[in-house]
């Protein structure tokens, strides 16, 4: 069976694990990424489950390598992406990992707070040195005036607290210091309000930026200068450069010891700077030690962390673990044989038991997508992931979305370069696919690719179809429109009007496509619209129709046979006869009528109309050509057939399956009993036995299983092994499910069938009226590509035209020149993005609805494989915790 | 025109964001889970499954309360910071008024702290980061009230708030005191007169969350004024006056002398008689704070009701500080292995 018509087969088992072996085994599973455990302990908290101390150290790890990590980021080092994937190690090379993990971790921590007080240091000698350049010009320049200065600047305030002048007794004390620049405004204001602008306060901007020893980022400071008399006011100063944050630095009040203490500075600077240049070398050793190893150290962490919370999902026996998973059949000797080496990895002697079991919980749906398929598959997963067995639209998607995505955009020229931006990124795939894209529109057009290419491919064939190329239609085969007009005739009126009877070469068409004489025709868009409405109706009925036949493998596959003959027959007849007959009308309207017989052409849209209300003019003599006459012998006659057909299909869509329901549950209830004691409470259930008995007997089926390939899978009998009684219990214990599932749970039988019963009106009424409506709504279709033909006209005629008839062969040239970059962006931007954007999401809704809701319940889960794929992917170790 | 109509223009976004902060809030299903921890790890490990996510992850394992504490303020203050640098007027003013409680509980906290003799340096880290601003740093200079209002608060929107009770005196433990219970009439009184005045569902709410702050003050003032030299005639002044119990039940509290008094005073209003009911002292029985932090939950739950109005994001601060407490009581509780009162929180959901 075809892995993309159905969803890959899968199945439930439970797989029993040796604790010693579980761990590799779990590894080798997730390398192989194609099992879904099922979590065992829901209702036991994070905290209290089997594995979380390792869990816990692993974290601990993590938060380790998040540090060096980050340090290593912070000196702008690479972390250089590894191509080989690191198998996850064994439990016992846990320690030694952790072990150098807490040595790098200790070093780098020493190093930076080493490096931190050295900096810090540093940031404040040089601080230091500049607040003493500083105090020396500055008293270089203004020396004798500071008292002078202060006195003036003081005066008012002084004199308006204390009322007098106080004596100039108190000498001139002053502080140096340095502040961070944001708090300049601040420190002015609070160093005014304590002192009442007693003090005097310069402050000066400080060139040269600082850098924060803790976080490396660039500080901008202020030094500053207080003058101050008297003790108190000295005490309030220091407070407030305390509380600021500012530093003050002791700077002596000579110049000469200020000298001095510069020049001891600066030397102290120097040798300060070689130490720091030793310890920055120190680091770059050890974070380049790591910046190797770090990513494989990364996904060996993540590995572990993933193995050991798969285990805690699993069971915990005596000394074995029991999990539940999901896989898919065929995977089931890749299962085999990465059980069998973690076995051997781990050394233990007694062989893992993989043993089916038969539920009625719904499987995971799987599809083995390539890249190909795989946006296709997403455009029908977004509407709902398929019920597992169930026909996956997702092959014919392939082709049919494409399809009628260029009959809305049908245009060669923007076609092709769809084409080519979806053939860009297929071609530049790998290189584009290993940066991962953070922008999320960008990602999703890669996400496409393959659909972008596909879309381009087909708009070329639509377009060429609709000879149409930038609006453009090219004459290549010749057209088969001969006007034969003479000067005379070509003066006589601005309109003249081909009799195709004449001006035609009736025998033969033009090779491909429209015609390209209607691309000057004045009534090229009436002609194009019956050409493309009759076009769309054809698609969409043959679309549906399409969709209803599907619905025959589903009915199959799930054996409700009686579905063919109450739901598809119906429905086909009902689609058929009233639709279907339209599209043969307009078959043979095209067909059957030429220019000759113009004016006989029936009217479809009256004709179709009067097949509802029984009215029907036949000829008279069979001479007379009407619209409105009936066009064929027997018209009225085959109308009458389709109507009631369809009419009649409507109570055999209500009324059939619920009686059917209702009487073959009558006759099994009369048969059978309606309660089984032997039946099971908990279907998954697994007798606790004496744990090696069980095994040897579980080995035992599995021998069966083994021996009976995939047929034992299919009716859940395993083969009953040397008979022991576990045996039978666990062989009966998988058949009593599948018996009750079979007989649908008869308990609650009158709810159940006024509940089918509505739900059955419901869809009846959903399928009749969405007929009529779907077809309706494939007129999208021939709207959509009227209107991208028209915008892409008026762009031409508007824009590019206007610049192709300036006069002049120089001028025009740069006319021309400058017009085309406006007509190309608007091309790209509107035609290409924005209308191809819309046809995008009409053709989606013509899929999800009304192709889609002709057989697809999309009601399954996607099957989520326990993989370490994903790990390998991911760039640092943030993505795991954000 | 209707104020509902044009709130989504300028608040929409807030509120929505609010909202959905408001879903991460704990359920009583994680407390039940947490009180079964056995270790801070355990805890760690358990939060990381909720709202909280990974804001532990960081941390080197032996973990502590107080680095818990931390990173869980942390937390709210960054929800906080966030809506008040996109909240336009009048929300923002709003958001403001919350902060401003902060900073009173911070000037207190330095004042007490430096009257201790702790450097100054020492206490800022302490500070409430939702109620820091510049002046703070200038505190240890405040001797006085008077001191306090010119170098700290002259230029804070607290200013108006301390000028009932400037005075020259050395502050004491006592005078400290009076100053943080005056700052928080003040500031009681000036929110509830701003959410008053913006009107409509806000002021239905607000003013209800409000009046209970004040008249809970009143009812605790009072209590732990008895056998303190606190006069009634001062005491009467600390009273905000802008709850339930103004202005007739003010006048009786402050001529309580005793527990049994306050208790009288509150058997007039049905919704502290209830409180002041089912509490006491005795073991098993619950305290009447905590009673008190009862009856805000469930106040602050109800201001979620209403849509177009701010008081869910008072309630969610309000809401988020109880759960704060509560996750710390629980790691007090699993770090000391003090496990008998464990359950001593206050669910919120």
């Amino acid at each position: 069976m075809g892995s993309l018509f159905r969803s890959e087969e899968m199945r439930l088992c439970q797989i029993f694990l040796q604790t010693e072996a579980a761990y590799a085994c779990v590894s080798e599973l997730g390398e192989l990424g194609l099992v879904q455990f099922k979590d065992l302990n829901e209702n036991v908290n994070a905290f209290q489950r089997t594995y979380v101390s390792q869990i816990r150290r692993c974290e601990e790890m993590e938060r380790k390598l998040r540090y060096t990590e980050k340090e290593i980021l912070r000196d702008k080092m690479r972390i250089p992406d590894i191509l080989d994937n690191p198998k996850a190690p064994a439990p016992k090379e846990m320690n030694d990992l952790e072990v150098e993990f807490e040595k790098m971790d200790n070093e780098l921590r020493q190093v930076n707070t080493n490096n931190e007080a050295l900096k810090q240091n540093h940031l404040e000698l040089r601080e230091l040195k500049e607040v003493l350049d500083g105090t020396q010009t500055y008293f270089a320049v203004y020396g004798q005036d500071i008292q002078h200065m202060m006195n003036e600047e003081t005066q008012g305030h002084e004199e308006a607290i204390i009322g007098t002048r106080s004596q100039q007794t108190a000498a001139l004390g002053f502080y140096v210091g340095t502040i961070p620049r944001e708090k300049v405004p601040v420190f002015e204001r609070v160093m005014r309000f304590v002192t009442h602008g007693t003090v005097f306060l310069r402050i000066e901007e400080i060139a040269k930026t600082f850098e924060d020893p803790v976080t490396g980022d660039e500080m901008h400071k202020c030094m500053f200068l207080v003058f101050y008399q008297g003790e108190q006011l000295r005490n309030k100063v220091k407070k407030v450069c305390e509380g600021m944050k500012g530093t003050i630095y002791p700077v002596p009040e000579s110049t000469q010891e200020r000298q001095e203490m510069l020049h001891g500075v600066k030397t102290r600077i120097v040798d300060l700077e070689n130490v720091l240049a030793q310890s920055n070398e120190h680091r770059k050793r050890v974070l380049s030690k790591a910046q190797k190893e770090i990513r494989a150290w990364t996904i060996k962490v993540e590995k572990i962390k993933a193995i050991y919370h798969t285990m805690n999902m699993f069971k915990v026996h005596l000394n074995s673990l029991t999990a539940e998973c999901w896989f898919p059949v065929k995977a089931i000797d890749d299962i085999r044989r990465a059980l069998s080496i973690g076995e051997k990895i781990s050394g233990s002697t007694i062989p893992s038991v993989i043993q089916p079991m038969v539920t009625d919980e719904n499987p995971p749906t799987y599809y083995n997508c390539n890249k190909f398929v795989k946006g296709f598959q997403n455009i029908v997963h977004s509407y709902g992931v398929s019920t597992y067995g169930e026909v996956n639209p997702a092959p014919y998607t392939v082709i049919t979305f494409p399809f009628l995505f260029a009959v809305m955009f049908g245009d060669a020229g923007h076609g092709f370069i769809m084409f080519l931006f979806g053939l860009f990124m297929i071609i530049k795939e790998k290189s584009i696919g290993s940066k991962k894209l953070t922008n999320e529109i960008a990602n999703t057009f890669f996400g496409g690719r393959y659909i972008i290419m596909m879309m381009g491919l087909f708009s070329i064939y639509t377009g060429v179809i609709y000879n149409d190329a930038f609006s453009r239609s090219f004459n290549i085969f010749g057209t088969h429109w001969y006007p034969n007009l003479t000067d005379s005739e070509l003066r006589s009126s601005e309109n003249i009007q081909l009799n195709p009877m004449f001006a035609h070469k009736n025998s033969s068409a033009y090779l491909i496509g429209v015609d390209p004489i209607w691309q000057s025709a004045k009534n090229k868009i009436l002609f194009l619209n019956s050409l493309k409405m009759k076009m769309a109706i054809i698609l969409g009925v043959i679309h549906m129709l399409f969709g209803v036949c599907l619905s025959v493998f589903n009915h199959l596959h799930f054996r409700s046979y009686i579905d063919i003959f109450v739901k598809f027959i119906p429905e086909l007849l009902f689609l058929g006869c009233l639709f279907g007959y339209l599209v043969a009308m307009i078959f043979y309207k095209w067909i059957m009528f030429d220019a000759s017989r113009a004016s006989c052409a029936p009217a479809l849209l009256i004709h179709y109309i009067n097949m509802f209300m029984f009215k029907y003019t036949s000829p008279i003599n069979g001479e007379l050509c009407d619209p409105n006459l009936t066009f064929y012998k027997g018209q009225d006659t085959t109308q009458y057939i389709m109507f009631f057909l369809a009419i009649l299909s409507i109570p055999v869509l209500l009324i059939a399956k619920p009686v059917y329901v209702v009487v073959t549950r009558r006759s099994r209830a009369k048969k059978s009993d309606s309660y089984h004691p032997s039946d099971p409470l908990i279907f998954n259930e697994v007798p606790p036995e004496d744990s090696e008995i069980t095994l040897q007997v579980y080995q035992n089926i599995n021998q069966g299983f083994q021996d009976d390939g995939h047929d034992s899978f299919g009716n859940g009998h395993p083969k009953e092994g040397p008979t022991n009684g576990t045996a039978v219990a666990v062989a009966h214990d998988q058949q009593a499910p599948a018996q009750s599932h079979g007989g649908g749970g008869h308990g609650h039988g009158d709810e159940e069938t006024s509940e089918m019963i509505i739900h059955q009106v419901i869809e009846t009424i959903e399928f009749c009226l969405g007929c009529i409506s779907h077809t309706a709504s494939y007129l999208r279709l021939w709207a959509l590509s009227l209107a991208h033909a028209q915008l892409s006209e008026v762009l031409w005629h508007m824009v590019l035209s206007l610049g192709l008839t300036v006069a002049g062969r120089y001028v025009g040239g740069v006319v021309t020149f400058v017009i085309f970059f406006f007509w190309a962006n608007l091309t790209v931007a509107i035609l290409l993005l924005m209308e191809g954007l819309s046809a995008f999401l009409h053709t989606l809704r013509l899929h999800w609805v009304e192709f889609q809701s002709k057989f697809y319940e999309g009601e399954g889960y996607a099957f989520e494989p326990f993989t370490f794929r994903r790990i390998l992917r991911m760039q640092s170790l943030e993505e795991v915790t954000s | 025109m209707l104020p509902e109509l044009t709130f989504n223009i300028d608040h929409g976004y807030l509120e929505g964001l609010l909202r959905g902060f408001k879903s991460g809030i704990l359920k009583q299903a994680d407390y039940l889970n947490l009180i079964q921890c056995e270790t801070l790890d355990d805890l760690k490990l358990h939060l990381q499954s909720t709202d909280y996510g990974n804001f532990l992850a960081n941390e080197p394992s032996p973990l502590t309360v107080s680095v818990i504490d931390d990173k869980l303020r942390e937390k709210l203050v960054v929800e906080v910071e966030h809506m008040r640098i996109h909240a336009l007027q009048p929300l923002a003013g709003f958001l403001d008024y919350i902060k401003y409680s902060y900073m009173i509980d911070n000037v207190i906290l330095l004042i007490t702290g430096t009257l201790h003799g702790r450097p100054i340096h020492e206490l800022l880290p302490k500070c409430h980061p939702l109620g820091t601003f510049d002046q703070l740093a200038a505190i240890n200079l405040a001797n006085t009230s008077i001191m306090l209002y010119n170098a700290v608060l002259v230029d804070t929107p607290l200013a108006p708030y301390i000028k009932d009770c400037i005075s020259a005196e050395d502050l004491d433990e006592m005078n400290v005191e009076i100053i943080r219970n005056t700052l928080y009439k003040s500031y009681l009184e000036d929110f509830y007169n701003f959410c008053k005045k913006l009107g409509g569902a806000t002021a239905d709410v607000m003013c209800e969350a409000l009046a209970f702050d004040a008249d809970r003050r009143s009812f605790i003032i009072t209590i732990n004024s008895f056998g303190t030299e606190l006069s009634k005639e001062d005491r009467i002044k600390l009273y905000p006056r802008c709850g339930n119990l103004y202005p007739s039940g003010l006048k009786l509290l402050g001529e309580c002398d005793d527990y049994d008094q306050v208790r009288a005073v509150a058997e007039y209003y049905p919704q502290y008689k209830e409180l002041f009911d089912n509490s006491g002292s005795n073991p098993g029985d619950k305290t009447l704070e905590d009673k008190f932090f009862e009856y805000e939950v469930h106040l602050m739950k109800k201001a979620f009701m209403q849509q177009f109005q701010f008081g869910v994001f008072y309630a969610y601060v309000r809401l988020k500080e109880q759960e704060i407490r509560n996750i710390i009581w629980i790691a007090e509780c699993v770090a000391q292995r003090h496990r008998a009162k464990i359950d001593s929180y206050i669910p919120i959901f």
